[in-house]
């Protein structure tokens, strides 16, 4: 599962991340060493990681819901639940909550009616547009008892850093670095906001949602191939539905789906926190203790019933984008802990990754068809997820060309045992680069938190290397055999299209 | 110390459940952030160990012992402002062609197998002063990644097929830069604001294809020297021994004198300007970007104040205030300074709204700039970005390399001694004063590029309200 770095890079504010795990942390016994973990009667789950070296700690807050978990009614609503969990409490981003209350509700009151009547094709237009007009002026009211964006300001003067949270498939995060003598101010604050949180500014942040969908997704090649994939290789699975939504369901999206959201999943049993930096174990533990400890459990969040039926026939689809070609190929497989998972782990490295892969070596600098093919796991991992590989070809060679330079490398991975030394070559490679996570704080934080959330446990990561000493060429081979085949595949291709050729001017 | 899933877990449970019992009885949890007090912070600067190699080589020193790895980053103090300005993209080309193209004693293909079966990561980059190489790589395997290092430094292969290879990717990313409406409209901003100038060109098919392996060759010739050669080394290493090992691989490498490259030809009077690129997309990208300043002007400190209240403090800037969280007009609305080392860097903002709504994103980022010039900022806002800066501090310090690389950076470009340790001193003395004067200084009406990358149908006619020529040019800048 390794995890590309361009999908890192893209969690800058809000933003979504399709979810793939990292293949990660080697020096499982060293690991195993730093993990001071704890539980507490509400289920609320902590692991802390002492670093004095630097007086900082990063603290990540993982709940274990994300855009699967959503109904076909609410799709969009754990990433609009993200975005509204940034405006405040009860106590903090008010002047006066008593008073803000009855106006928030005659907000929420018009907002709806609004919602309700725009879907209603008989409805009167000039009521519509007199009801926009009195949210608007209730909006306008509501000012005065907002404290603009407070926990951003908060944690700013304190010298925090890195405040941002990220939904995925799987899970949600909320992550802060602060200097470490400012940890009490991270358990209060967001003890607050798991417990009191207020979603005001609901409507604004629902055309924020809107602006960022066109700019990830509708504006950008890379984010409209992407989606088109996922939204053809899964027929009935959520994973199909893209983490931030489609528009209508960002703007039918209403402010009691998301309360109920937030009151049905954001509770200490489905949440686990790391601490990574200058911090003593005992005294985190006291101090989540202190902020965490009393609040009620929660209800787990029920897994997904649907069930991806086997694919029986190859998807192809064409996507016209005013952009040079790009090529994106995805494969059906099984995700952790199936042995198979592992198995993808060794083929990613194998094929893509690093100048001495055999996509590099054969499509980019043999046959110069392409100038760059990556691979990698996705949308998520808490259920069966896809192998994807993405080209880029160079021209004048057509996408076609490099689909089929492709699909003989997989074939000859189905037809000759993987050399011990290439074998070698992977398993160095996804040990050291466990390694090379684990450096930063927000790395291991990252970590200890999305596995002890996605597999339940944490120690995921110290088995790892085991788990990847045991795959043999032979279950390499056998992989390709059973899951490289066209009808498990989805191949989309974007192209200029005969409409959007060229600019207008 | 380790508590796991097992036995010892469930007495730990039951063991909090009674003590959660007391505490609610018992004692009360602060409510809010102000009732909370904190130990003061204890930091200081963490020295950097300088060693002067005999080969000449400047050598920064950090050993941190926790994982078995090690980090080097050798900086060449020249780059690419050498360049002819008819030759964009040299400097991509110098960089990959260097890091592909083998040594005289490895071959690339040789010199790829070694670096991969060692999990190792290489890469290497020109900018405009200097040219960079970073390994990554386990504790064990130092002394075979020091040797390909050295070799790489004083005898880069630049063989032919890799240079080719590097310049036909160079030429596909040409093709596809105009992919992204975000990064045609960085383009045409950094042509706009340093024309007839290496800092504004774009690469080119034919400005690739013009640069040949002996142009590549001869500025390896000309500046790479061990006078020339900083080196930054972090990580689990033994320091006596890194330092006879690198003694040992650079030892033979004659000193020479290297040429200064002139750094002038910014035009600081600048005609400002509006350039349209229509393309068929629901959203428009908009950059609004002038010169910035360099690191020796006397208010950089007054600067990086005012930017983090214009558009760099995320939520706590105007901007996004203004456009996202009040409006809901955009995403990420911001701002950027660079703080140029030797020429003058860029004071941008920059949002992405929906085509209908950019006359209104236009107005509001004028009407902040305007504010910014003509009213002192408020005491809130200052100390805002003032202590953010100042508390956040510490976080330039929590990686071993970083440390290493900012302090040979900091020595290269001549900061005084004093700058880390006075830095935060230096933000707390901004005034709002100090804050007006730059912007006025900064932000000139007259001089700003206004890019726009978007469907201009909605707008374009509107487009004269900035007092700008408006022009609609292709995402190659032409009319």
């Amino acid at each position: 599962m390794s995890l590309p770095s361009k999908l890192f890079r893209c969690f800058v504010f809000f933003t979504l991340i399709p979810l793939l795990l990292c293949s990660a942390l080697a020096e499982a016994v060293s690991l195993e060493e730093k993990v001071v973990e704890f539980e507490y009667a509400n289920g609320l789950r902590l692991m802390v990681v002492d670093r004095p070296e630097t007086p900082v700690v990063s603290a990540y807050i993982t709940i274990g819901v994300g855009s699967v978990h959503e109904t076909s009614e609410t799709r969009g609503v754990a990433h609009l639940l993200e975005h509204m969990l940034f405006k405040g409490t009860k106590v903090l981003g008010t002047t006066d909550y008593a008073s803000e209350k009855p106006l928030l509700e005659q907000i929420e009151t018009v907002g709806s009616e609004i919602d309700r009547l725009r879907l209603n094709p008989q409805s009167d237009p000039e009521q519509i547009m007199a009801l926009s007009k009195k949210l608007q002026e209730l909006q306008a009211d509501h000012k005065r008892f907002v404290v603009k964006d407070v926990f951003s300001k908060i944690y700013a003067e304190n010298g925090g850093v890195g405040y941002n949270a990220f939904t995925g498939k799987d899970l949600t995060t909320y992550l802060i670095s602060l200097p470490s003598n400012k940890l009490e101010l991270w358990a209060l604050i967001e003890s607050d906001r798991m417990q009191n949180a207020v979603l005001r500014e609901f409507y604004t942040e629902r055309d924020v949602i809107r602006e960022e969908r066109r700019r990830s997704y509708e504006t950008s090649p890379g984010g409209l191939i992407y989606e088109t994939l996922l939204a053809n290789a899964f027929t009935v699975h959520p994973y199909r539905d893209p983490i931030i939504g489609w528009h209508s369901d960002i703007a039918n999206l209403s402010l009691a789906e998301t309360r109920t959201f937030l009151e049905d999943y954001y509770a200490p049993i489905n949440t686990v926190i790391a601490l990574v930096g200058d911090v003593r174990p005992a005294k985190a533990f006291d101090l989540v203790n202190q902020y965490f400890g009393s609040i009620p459990p929660g209800t787990p969040v029920p897994n997904v019933a649907a069930n991806e039926p086997v694919q029986n026939a190859e998807k192809r689809v064409t996507v016209f984008f005013d952009a040079e070609p790009q090529l994106s190929i995805a494969f059906h497989k099984p995700t952790l802990p199936h042995k198979d998972d592992y198995v993808f782990d060794l083929i990613d490295q194998i094929l893509a990754q690093g100048r001495t892969s055999r996509f590099y070596q054969n499509l980019v600098e043999d046959l110069k068809v392409a100038t760059s093919v990556s691979a990698y796991m996705a949308p998520g991992s808490r259920y069966p997820n896809l192998f994807v590989i993405n080209a880029v070809p160079r021209y004048p060679h057509s996408a076609e060309e490099v689909e089929q330079a492709i699909y003989s490398e997989l074939e000859k991975l189905k037809d000759e045992p993987v050399a011990d030394e290439e074998l070698l070559k992977a398993r160095n490679r996804l040990v050291t680069d466990q390694l090379r996570y684990l450096k930063s704080n927000n790395g291991l934080a990252r970590m200890l938190t999305s596995y002890q959330s996605m597999v339940g446990d944490w120690r995921y990561l110290v088995n790892y290397q085991n788990e990847i000493e045991k795959i043999t060429a032979d279950d390499i081979m056998a992989a390709a055999r059973a899951y490289f085949v066209s009808k498990n595949r989805t191949v989309v291709t974007l192209i200029r299209g005969e409409n959007n050729n060229a600019p207008k001017s | 110390m380790h508590l796991s899933l097992n036995p010892l877990n469930v007495f730990l449970t039951f063991v909090i459940s009674v003590i959660c019992c007391a505490c609610t009885t018992t004692t009360q949890q602060p409510a809010h952030p102000n009732d909370l007090s904190f130990q003061p912070l204890v930091f200081h600067v963490p020295e950097v160990e300088r060693v002067n190699l005999d080969s000449g080589i400047s050598l920064y020193l950090r050993e941190d012992n926790e994982l078995p790895l090690i980090q080097l980053t050798a900086m060449i103090g020249s780059g690419a402002l050498a360049a002819s300005i008819d030759k964009a993209g040299f400097d991509e080309l110098f960089a990959g062609s260097w890091r592909t193209g083998g040594t005289r004693q490895r071959t690339p293909a040789d010199l790829e197998k070694q670096i991969d079966f060692l999990a190792a990561n290489l890469g290497a980059q020109m900018g405009p002063y200097f040219t960079q190489i970073d390994l990554s790589l386990r504790a064990q395997d130092l002394r075979e990644g020091l040797s390909i290092f050295a070799d790489l430094l004083k005898d880069p292969g630049f063989a032919q097929e890799s240079f080719e290879l590097e310049q036909i990717k160079a030429q596909e990313r040409v093709r596809r830069q105009n992919d992204n409406p975000g990064s045609v409209a960085r383009r045409l901003l950094s042509a706009a604001l340093y024309p007839h100038h290496y800092l504004g060109q774009s690469p080119t098919i034919q400005s690739i294809a013009s640069v040949t392996r002996d142009d590549l060759i001869n500025f390896h010739r000309t500046f790479f020297a061990p006078n020339n050669l900083s080196l930054a080394v972090s990580g689990d290493f033994d320091r006596k021994e890194l330092i006879a090992l690198l003694e040992q691989a650079f030892e033979g490498w004659p000193k020479q004198t290297v040429p200064n490259i002139s750094v002038d030809g910014i035009i600081t009077e600048q005609v400002g300007g509006v350039q349209v690129v229509d393309r068929p997309i629901p959203q428009t990208t908009v950059l609004v970007g002038g010169l910035g300043l360099t690191k020796d002007h006397p208010d950089q400190y007054a600067a990086r104040v005012l930017n983090y209240i214009l558009g760099g403090g995320s939520f706590n800037s105007r901007m996004m205030k203004e456009i996202r969280s009040n409006r809901g007009l955009a995403y990420s609305a911001y701002s950027f300074l660079q703080v140029g080392r030797r020429l003058p860097g860029l004071f941008v903002a920059g949002t992405e709204t929906q085509n209908g709504k950019v006359v209104e994103v236009l107005g509001l980022i004028h009407e902040i700039m305007t504010s910014l010039r003509e009213n002192p900022v408020s005491d809130a806002e200052l100390q805002l970005a003032k202590e953010s800066q100042i508390n956040s501090f510490v976080f330039g310090f929590d990686d071993s390399h970083a440390i290493v690389v900012q302090q040979m950076h900091l020595d290269f470009f001549n900061y005084p001694d004093d700058y880390l340790s006075n830095y935060r001193n230096r933000i707390s003395e901004v005034t709002a004063q100090d804050v007006q004067r730059i912007a006025n200084e900064l932000i000139r009406f007259q001089e700003q590029q206004v890019i726009l990358v978007g469907d201009s149908a909605p707008y374009f006619e509107q487009l004269n309200r900035l007092n700008l020529p408006v022009k609609r040019v292709t995402p190659d800048g032409l009319e």
